[in-house]
């Protein structure tokens, strides 16, 4: 056996009381917008600790902060009593704190046992280059084995479905830091870790987070309130970047904690529900049949009709914003076919729509809507050489810098000009220049994935404000959002979608609108259905713009 | 994620400041360098600063401002045309055999430039279409054209025997400018108006500076990608006629240096590698630097291998500085 490698005994430490993490007025916002304000928690020692609320609550960016990925702006952070900055993932790693992400870090094409201890070779190395494999996988076979895992460490990863891959990266940040590193008390961050797991490896998880609990922490993030509600000691609930609520599963239940995460006044003003058009018997604006997002996956048919807002929620793996990109034709789908304002259905095309009246405005707008070095007024006329340039292919700069000029009056675009680049203007005016785009085009239909997001509140409301003119000129809108009350506060009617397909429809009209519990609840997987995978549905994991 | 820290102080006025001081920054320091290669070889050389040589410069750098200009929206855009010297070699050796075979004169001059095109698109069908990347496409472009053009020459240097069809090159409709710069210069002309006033010109920045911005918005970046190709193969094709012309022959080493010293002259001038940033108005600018330098240090007697290495300091050189002088500038 080499040297340096000496296997732990896996004990609780007995003299150890208090806190493992100690989290201080901890703080973080990107320009305008407050991400986590003033956040305080404690993990206790052996102890499961859980972070609930919606998407966009600061769940991530409070991880990327523990994990070493992100910076805060202020607050402290105290790991077993002394002051903890990590400076990147492998340093928080170093420090005793390991995550795992959404989305999987394996390599797929080389064996298991090589993943499981990525990082650890020079552990098994002799004479500087020669790796005893033979040691390494035995260490990866107790690894697997204490993870209570049905894998072969010497198989190449890839062969493994995706839930088994999942297992065995759970498995590599609860165990690695004890099993080889000889770390007492890992700290360990699982971010949503459960969404891809199949009933089987779902039990294993669960045993294995009882073993690691006997001397080690684990702080989640989870959508699947029952399964906290199991296996938390402390649950932290956050709302807009603050943490609201502090509760023990004992003393609360699921439907508390839905209120807790959503409990916001919803104001009818901010949204301008009093505008909201009632439903018509027009013929649809946009007719989408037959849509399927991935090979296997369910089928999605919808209509929108002139001036009415359709919302569309779900998780953040639901595929709504596949969905959105599929009926625009920025990314094809496998089969189906979108009609619009009456036009012979046909699959979607980008270039076609959009000249047929179709806007659409991508949810990351710093990598899809605008490109922040260029003018304002460039940004506008992208998409527009039909109306910015004549007939003998000569760009009509002066429309263009009148236009934008225009529209800067028009939808208060603050300390904007023409010339001045994008990157110089707020979340929330770049997002009124993408608008302004669309606007110019006059279009029949927009699709809008998360236009808020990264947007300040006074913002938002003026955007609000341009939707709902927007549909008093007859426009259809597909408002695609993780922003529960923007969702209940704009849409005529509500699709919830779940893993590719839409799983129910809800009518909002202003004078009833859903519980924002009920929306909640439709969300999230009904209680232990069988989870179809979907390894083609790519988790959005980071909240990017929050 | 940026976000721009001078929200307190977007006064118009301001903007209007810093966009000349990324003027300056960008267009200024290459012209810098010109005016001090100059005086350079000025004070070190007595045969440098003559009209005589100026002429010969001109007519030099003229073909290599022909190829460079297509080759510019190329790079504008994001990508790279590796196979500007074959498609002259190509486009040279196939006209000369043409203006041998057949009496057709001047119509050479478009027959070359839809030949070239046609190169161009071949590369742009392949690299849009397919989805490869351009380096990759041209790459392999470079041997094929290359490959059949060698075979067309059979490895020799032919002449033409067209009397009078080497005017359009070296003869002088401006005293002492050769006609092939003249057509150079107007050909710049031609491009920077396209560059900056066209729909062309404009969704070949919107192409280089985010692709998958233009994309999402409707912007046809696949049409507009293979009509690039195409015009910098036409470029190529007429600088071929042209340097033919010129040369009074077609032989197997045309175009070879124009790999290099194109994608040197573009980088030189300031059209970014990264798209989106810098544009054709440059290109003059860095292929005066390459012609200067390569005719300055003739003119010392340095060898041609010393020649080598300043030529590739002063590229490394040149961007170097400007990347650490645009630091602060463009945040991107």
């Amino acid at each position: 056996m080499p040297s340096s490698y000496q296997q732990e005994e896996v004990r609780p430490e007995s003299d150890a009381v208090g806190n493992l993490l100690e989290v201080r007025a901890l703080s973080k916002s990107y320009g305008p917008v407050k991400v986590i304000t003033d956040v305080s928690f404690d993990v206790p020692r052996r102890s499961v600790v859980t972070l609930v609320g919606e998407n966009g609550a600061g769940k991530s960016t409070l991880f990327n902060i523990l994990s070493g990925l992100t910076r805060s702006d202020s607050g402290e952070l105290r790991l077993a009593g002394n002051v903890y900055a990590p400076t990147s993932n492998s340093h928080a790693a170093m420090l005793g704190v390991t995550r795992v992400f959404q989305e999987q870090s394996l390599v797929h094409n080389v064996p298991v046992y090589e993943n499981l201890l990525m990082g650890e070779e020079a552990r098994f190395t002799r004479f500087g280059q020669w790796v005893d494999r033979k040691a390494m996988i035995a260490a990866a076979h107790r690894i697997i084995e204490e993870a209570g895992l049905d894998v072969d460490v010497r198989r190449q990863t890839g062969d493994y479905d995706f839930s088994t891959r999942q297992s065995i990266e759970i498995a590599r940040a609860c165990l690695t830091p004890t099993l080889l590193r000889g770390l007492k008390e890992p700290l360990i961050l699982l971010d949503e870790p459960t969404s891809a797991l199949d009933r089987r490896d779902e039990e294993a998880f669960f045993d294995l987070v009882r073993k690691v609990r006997a001397y080690g922490s684990l702080l989640f993030v989870s959508h699947r309130l029952s399964e906290v509600l199991n296996i938390s000691d402390i649950i932290y609930v956050l709302k807009d970047g603050e943490i609201v609520t502090r509760v023990t599963p004992s003393e609360t239940n699921e439907h508390e904690l839905h209120g807790h995460m959503v409990g916001r006044e919803r104001a009818a003003d901010y949204y301008y529900e009093g505008r909201q058009n009632a439903r018509s018997d027009k013929s649809p604006a946009l007719k989408v049949e037959g849509v399927r997002l991935s090979a296997g996956g369910p089928v999605v048919d919808l209509s929108v009709q002139p001036g009415e807002i359709l919302g569309i929620g779900g998780l953040l793996d639901s595929g709504k914003s596949e969905l959105g990109k599929a009926i625009a034709g920025v990314t094809p789908p496998l089969e189906g076919q979108v009609s619009l304002g009456g036009r012979p259905a046909a699959r979607p095309n980008v270039e076609s729509l959009i000249s047929a009246g179709l806007g659409y405005i991508p949810a990351e707008r710093l990598v899809e809507g605008i490109i922040p070095a260029f003018p304002v007024g460039w940004n506008l006329s992208i998409g527009s050489g039909d109306i910015f340039s004549s007939l003998l292919g000569l760009w009509l700069h002066r429309k263009e810098r009148r236009v934008a000029q225009a529209h800067i009056d028009a939808l208060a675009i603050r300390s904007a000009t023409p010339g001045l680049p994008m990157q110089r203007l707020s979340g929330g005016n770049q997002q009124k220049v993408v608008l302004a785009r669309w606007i110019e085009r006059r279009p029949e239909v927009l699709i809008l994935d998360n236009p808020t997001r990264g947007v300040d509140a006074g913002a938002k409301q003026e955007i609000y404000r341009i939707l709902r003119d927007l549909t008093d000129e007859g426009i259809a809108i597909i408002l695609i959002t993780d922003e529960l009350l923007e969702l209940l506060g704009l849409s005529n009617r509500i699709l919830i979608m779940q893993h590719g397909g839409v799983t129910s429809e809800i009518e909002a009209p202003a004078h009833a609108k859903p519980e924002e519990q009920d929306l909640v609840a439709r969300m999230l997987p009904s209680g232990k259905s069988p989870r179809a995978d979907h390894p083609s549905l790519k988790t959005e994991f980071l909240e990017a713009a929050e | 994620m940026t976000f721009s820290a001078s929200s307190p102080r977007t006064s118009p006025l301001a903007a209007v400041t810093r966009l000349f001081g990324r003027m300056e920054a960008g267009l200024w320091f290459p012209i810098g360098v010109v005016l001090s290669l100059f005086v350079f070889f000025s004070l070190s050389t007595s045969a440098f600063a003559t009209l005589r040589n100026f002429s010969a410069v001109s007519g030099q750098a003229a073909t290599l401002l022909i190829v460079c200009l297509g080759a510019t929206f190329i790079v504008l855009m994001g990508s790279i045309d590796l196979s500007v010297g074959a498609i002259v070699l190509l486009v040279g050796a196939t006209s000369i055999t043409v203006l041998n075979a057949y009496d057709i004169g001047y119509l050479a001059l478009p027959f070359a430039a839809l030949l070239g095109a046609a190169l161009g698109t071949v590369n742009g069908l392949i690299y849009a279409k397919g989805r490869i990347p351009s380096f990759i496409v041209t790459l392999g472009t470079l041997s094929v054209f290359s490959g059949i053009a060698l075979t067309l020459l059979d490895g020799r240097a032919i002449q033409f025997n067209a009397v009078g069809f080497e005017d359009i090159a070296i003869g002088q409709l401006i005293p002492r400018l050769p006609n092939i710069a003249l057509w150079a210069i107007l050909a710049w002309a031609v491009m920077v108006f396209i560059g900056a006033r066209t729909r062309f010109g404009r969704y070949m920045y919107l192409i280089g500076g985010g692709e998958q911005v233009a994309r999402t918005a409707g912007v046809p970046v696949t049409r507009y990608k293979v009509y690039a190709f195409a015009i910098s193969g036409l470029l190529a094709g007429l600088g071929a006629i042209l340097a033919v012309a010129r040369l009074g022959a077609a032989g197997p080493s045309l175009g070879s240096d124009l790999l290099l010293n194109s994608l040197a002259a573009i980088v030189v001038g300031g059209t970014s590698l990264a798209g989106g940033v810098g544009g054709v108005h440059r290109t003059l600018i860095g292929v005066l630097i390459i012609a200067i330098l390569d005719n300055g240090l003739n003119l010392m007697g340095v060898s041609q291998f010393l020649q080598m290495i300043i030529k590739g300091l002063v590229v490394i050189a040149a961007v170097l500085v400007r990347r650490t002088s645009d630091a602060g500038q463009v945040v991107k």
